[in-house]
């Protein structure tokens, strides 16, 4: 096989906030030259503290700054870059930006436009990993034509069924009904919120899961067509679709189903011609089945538990599979050591979860064994009202889950933020919450704990499991 | 903005002499540039400003700053960068920009002297970059043009052709004052205000970001 690199002298980082600062980290241990561009508020945001190079981009709203492609363009050309790195939200999802990357001559760090396009397209998706062999959820393969064939479907399927948007996800576009009579009216009001939101009022029906968890798998490929499964991650705990903390490995996972899902993951990139990072979303549902739900090409969130438990750095990886370097290594080269425990941090109430924008005047940040703070804040920095509400992930790591439990628990004690509200007081709660400690999860849990106000004791062999647990 | 890099136009501008990094008492001539690139960090290096700051000038500046009331006010020459602001202490922009020992004692005793009050925010963008040759009293009265895009600014539509304006010319609110090329685009930025150009801080074919200022206009 021949290989062609051209290693990367500068990269620009197209995002902000915690990720970006996490791009730079890998960058530096690399020797490669970083530039961060900014709205005008982010000014002294850590990223541009940190980069060798920085460029105001554009005023507050993300629209003319960190999803202004010319802007964007115009100070990779300037900055003479090699690469883009698009990080997570923003432009990392855009087939569009990508291809305007291709012309321009600079390497987007990520898949190929037409995969980004295709698995950005839910309907078209599900097609192709239909095909690829992997497990859909029964459903429409297609958008829907008309209520009537909804309604044969959904018989065929069984209720419930979940209605939901082709174009887009995050819980918007979406209804779940229980029976014949609600489907019209769902169908309905689905497409009316899609088309809203997504600009495209497509929808499909899927059969619905009532107590699912959500299991995602860790890919890496290069560009040669040789690709890996970094194990997987648990992400039931979700409010409103939006993660609040994930771990791995998934608490119920055996060896046997983490080669199915994971080799079925490497099948489907390998039929869709995928590279870079990538993570494919499954639900499972009750007796352990699991189905495909949607693939984010591109870096996520909570990247960093797989990080710790596989020992690998994903960005690295990113960028070396962007330089055109081969993979390196392969499906037994992969390890997976003890458990890692991601809690996202949000600038919110920890209650009402209502954002809490303003300056962070105290700002400790936890140390000591086995613990990751991935963040961009600092004391006197003022958080902005314009973006999203996060401003850390806390990442512990320790040799079994109960002792990652207890780790987190030490971890967010000793986490000092004062001057906004966070949600390290909810997470507090999580982690002495029984259901959680036991493992018994899935995406209803954050449903039932703020019902419960999470009131449930925190059991004493937990604690005591922490302090006789050995070596970790 | 932070560069390291010229725009292709730019680098035939740089072949200047090396100058040795400025010892004090010893500012450079203007037009000279500090080749030492080993020295650069972070923050950005205007090709054309002087290459250092002595101390009897820094503590003038100083003096400046705290008698006309300034919230903020940043000064960056080759080498040196110094902020004085309500809230901000000298330590932080030190720790960015390597500071000569000599250097460093001069702007510590200068940060009592800025009073730690509350900053407050003017309704415009703050200006980035401001331009050391300016002391940024001077500007409280003028209407600033400022960058609206990423590019490349150019004081006229081709190399041979005269510049749009020049310090003392009279512009209007359709006046073209430069041209600012981003990806091979040329656009016109325009005046948008009546008065007199006197004060230009950017040079020709000087990368510029969003929000830079770019001229001093005094209205009328």
């Amino acid at each position: 096989m021949t290989t062609v690199t051209r290693p990367f002298r500068k990269i620009l980082i197209a995002n902000r906030g915690e990720i970006a600062c996490r791009i730079i980290w890998t960058c530096k241990e690399m020797g490669i030259r970083t530039v961060a561009v900014h709205s005008d508020v982010d000014r002294d945001s850590l990223h541009v503290r940190f980069a060798d190079e920085s460029a105001c981009i554009g005023p507050a709203p993300s629209a003319q700054s960190y999803l202004n492609i010319p802007a964007i363009i115009s100070a990779a050309e300037i900055f003479n870059v090699d690469a883009i790195h698009p990080g997570y939200g923003f432009l990392a999802e855009s087939a569009y930006f990508a291809e305007i990357c291709e012309a321009c001559n600079i390497k987007f760090i990520g898949p190929r436009p037409d995969v980004i396009q295709l698995m950005g397209e839910k309907v078209e998706a599900r097609r192709a990993m239909q095909a690829a062999g992997v497990p859909i959820l029964p459903g429409s393969p297609e958008a829907l034509e008309s209520e009537e064939e909804a309604m044969k479907l959904a018989r065929e399927i069984g209720f419930p069924v979940i209605v939901k948007a082709s174009a887009g996800g995050g819980g918007r576009g979406m209804r779940v009904v229980r029976s014949e009579g609600e489907l019209g009216h769902a169908l309905e009001t689905a497409s009316t919120e899609a088309a809203a939101a997504f600009k495209n009022g497509d929808v499909y029906i899927e059969r619905f899961v009532e107590r699912p968890r959500h299991i995602e798998i860790q890919v890496l490929a290069d560009e040669y067509g040789d690709c890996v499964y970094l194990g997987e991650r648990e992400c039931s705990i979700q409010r409103r679709h939006q993660k609040l903390l994930e771990e791995a490995p998934s608490p119920m996972m055996t060896p046997q189903l983490r080669q199915e899902m994971g080799e079925a993951a490497v099948a489907a990139c390998k039929s869709i011609g995928y590279s870079s990072a990538g993570t494919f979303e499954f639900l499972l549902d009750e007796d352990h089945q699991f189905y495909f739900m949607e693939m984010n090409a591109r870096i996520q969130v909570e990247h960093p538990v797989t990080e710790m438990v596989t020992l690998t750095d994903i960005v690295r990886n990113q960028i070396r599979i962007a330089e055109g370097e081969p993979l390196g290594f392969g499906q037994d080269d992969v390890i997976m050591v003890g458990h890692a425990i991601e809690c996202r941090i949000n600038a919110e109430s920890p209650d009402t979860f209502a954002p809490s924008p303003g300056t962070i005047t105290t700002f400790n940040l936890p140390g000591g064994p086995g613990v990751r703070v991935d963040t961009y804040v600092y004391p006197g920095y003022r958080v902005p009202p314009f973006y999203d509400s996060m401003i850390a992930k806390v990442i512990v790591h320790a040799r079994t889950r109960d002792l990652a439990i207890a780790r987190m628990r030490r971890a967010l004690d000793a986490m000092v933020i004062e001057g906004i509200k966070t949600t390290i007081p909810l997470h507090l709660k999580i982690m002495d919450n029984a259901d959680f400690q036991a493992g018994n999860i899935s995406t209803r849990f954050m449903e039932d704990f703020l019902a419960d106000k999470g009131t449930k004791e925190r059991p004493l062999v937990t604690a005591s499991a922490a302090l006789t647990g050995g070596s970790a | 903005m932070s560069t390291g890099v010229k725009s292709a136009m730019g680098d035939q501008e740089n072949k200047q002499s090396d100058v040795a990094p400025s010892s004090e008492g010893q500012p450079s001539e203007r037009g000279h540039r500090d080749r030492d690139r080993g020295r650069r960090r972070h923050r950005n290096q205007p090709r054309h400003l002087e290459a250092s700051i002595n101390m009897a000038e820094l503590r003038e500046l100083i003096d400046l700053i705290t008698e006309n009331g300034l919230t903020n006010f940043e000064l960056e020459r080759e080498g040196f960068r110094v902020r004085v602001g309500r809230g901000t202490t000298i330590e932080d922009a030190a720790a960015l920009a390597p500071l000569p020992p000599e250097k460093q004692h001069a702007a510590d005793a200068g940060a009592p002297a800025a009073s730690a009050v509350q900053s407050t925010r003017t309704s415009k963008p703050p200006h980035p970059g401001a331009q050391a040759e300016e002391a940024a009293s001077e500007d409280q009265d003028l209407h600033i043009i400022t960058s609206p895009i990423v590019g490349t600014f150019y004081r006229s539509a081709s190399p041979t052709a005269e510049s749009f304006v020049r310090i003392g010319s009279q512009v209007g609110p359709n006046t073209v004052v430069c041209i600012i090329e981003a990806m091979k685009l040329m656009n016109e930025i325009q005046a948008e205000t009546t008065g007199e150009v006197v004060k230009i801080y950017v040079e020709n074919a000087q990368a510029v970001e969003y929000g830079q200022p770019l001229f001093g206009i005094k209205q009328q």
